[in-house]
């Protein structure tokens, strides 16, 4: 199979968004972050839909008159980068939105800088994998229904086995998606 | 439904060697003038990994109207060449995007030395 006709390459995984679910609307995510004063984070472990949700409420925040300014952390970015830190926060404003994936990368010393710069700001809405570094917006779950949902539309058809995948990636639909692109390279699909 | 926006080569043709020159026209349909139309010759890969994306050349149309024509004319690059395996695919394409919005019409070549997609699996 060629590559590119892979049901599960990442750029199709890409495409799929994230789905507010357990009785969570976009208006309760927004009317939350509003509450906690635009300053709040994402928490949960790899594979939960944490950057596909900031993502997708970067629109919605824009559509509120904030201007979404981003960067997105690896691991091992202990400190911003001089071009992280003047896309980041040079100049900001109250209109400014902060958004730092992966925030949990940095040191005790760069989450404290940005949060003191950040004050210039409107909001700072980070992703975490831990709790605590700000009040937390959605703790990201994942469920086998949501997998198994997310595997029928990349794959056009039921595919079994999704309860055993979910498991065996305790949860991290990301990882349960390239065993998914694995499978049918190898044409076991 | 038709795109607003088409990218044709001459005879439809999809197949390119390095040197080759690319010649078509784009068309557009739009509810009104566009700021820019630009046509960009890129490649791009897929697969199991991040996606790479190079924009190896860009033919700005200028004063485009709202419905309108252009013709155009490319060189396509020494490389890379159009290939795929399990783990990646390189797609060549030529794209044509309008500004401000969101438009944009794509046609999808090949390039290499026999015009074919080479195949890393065989």
């Amino acid at each position: 199979m060629r590559a590119a006709d892979n049901p599960f390459t990442v750029q199709k995984v890409r495409r799929i968004r994230y789905r507010p679910a357990g009785g969570v609307t976009w208006e309760a995510l927004l009317a939350r972050l509003e509450s906690l004063g635009y300053r709040a984070a994402i928490v949960g472990p790899h594979g939960r839909g944490k950057t596909t949700l900031l993502e997708d409420l970067a629109p919605r925040l824009e559509a509120q008159g904030f201007r979404i300014r981003s960067v997105m952390l690896h691991t091992g970015d202990r400190f911003l980068t001089r071009d992280q830190r003047k896309a980041l926060v040079h100049d900001i404003g109250p209109r400014d939105l902060l958004c730092v994936d992966g925030a949990e990368q940095l040191s005790r010393i760069a989450w404290a800088s940005l949060l003191a710069r950040s004050r210039a700001a409107g909001g700072l809405l980070i992703t975490s994998h831990r709790p605590g570094l700000l009040p937390t917006l959605l703790d990201c779950a994942t469920t086998p229904e949501l997998l198994e949902t997310i595997v029928r539309e990349l794959a056009g058809r039921e595919v079994e086995g999704i309860q055993a995948l979910f498991l065996r990636h305790g949860g991290d639909v990301r990882a349960a998606l390239l065993e998914m692109y694995d499978r049918w390279a190898g044409g076991g699909g | 439904m038709e795109e607003l926006i088409q990218v044709e080569t001459v005879d439809g043709r999809t197949a390119f060697r390095p040197g080759d020159w690319i010649e078509g026209t784009v068309r557009w349909q739009l509810p009104k003038p566009p700021k820019t139309i630009e046509l960009r010759l890129f490649w791009s890969t897929e697969g199991r990994g991040d996606q790479d994306l190079t924009v190896v050349e860009t033919v700005p149309f200028e004063s485009p109207d709202a419905q309108d024509q252009r013709a155009f004319r490319i060189r396509t690059p020494e490389g890379p060449y159009s290939f795929s395996g399990r783990l990646i695919t390189l797609n060549w394409a030529l794209e044509a995007v309008a500004e401000p919005g969101d438009e944009a019409g794509s046609f999808f070549i090949t390039v290499s030395p026999t015009g074919e997609e080479i195949q890393l699996n065989r």
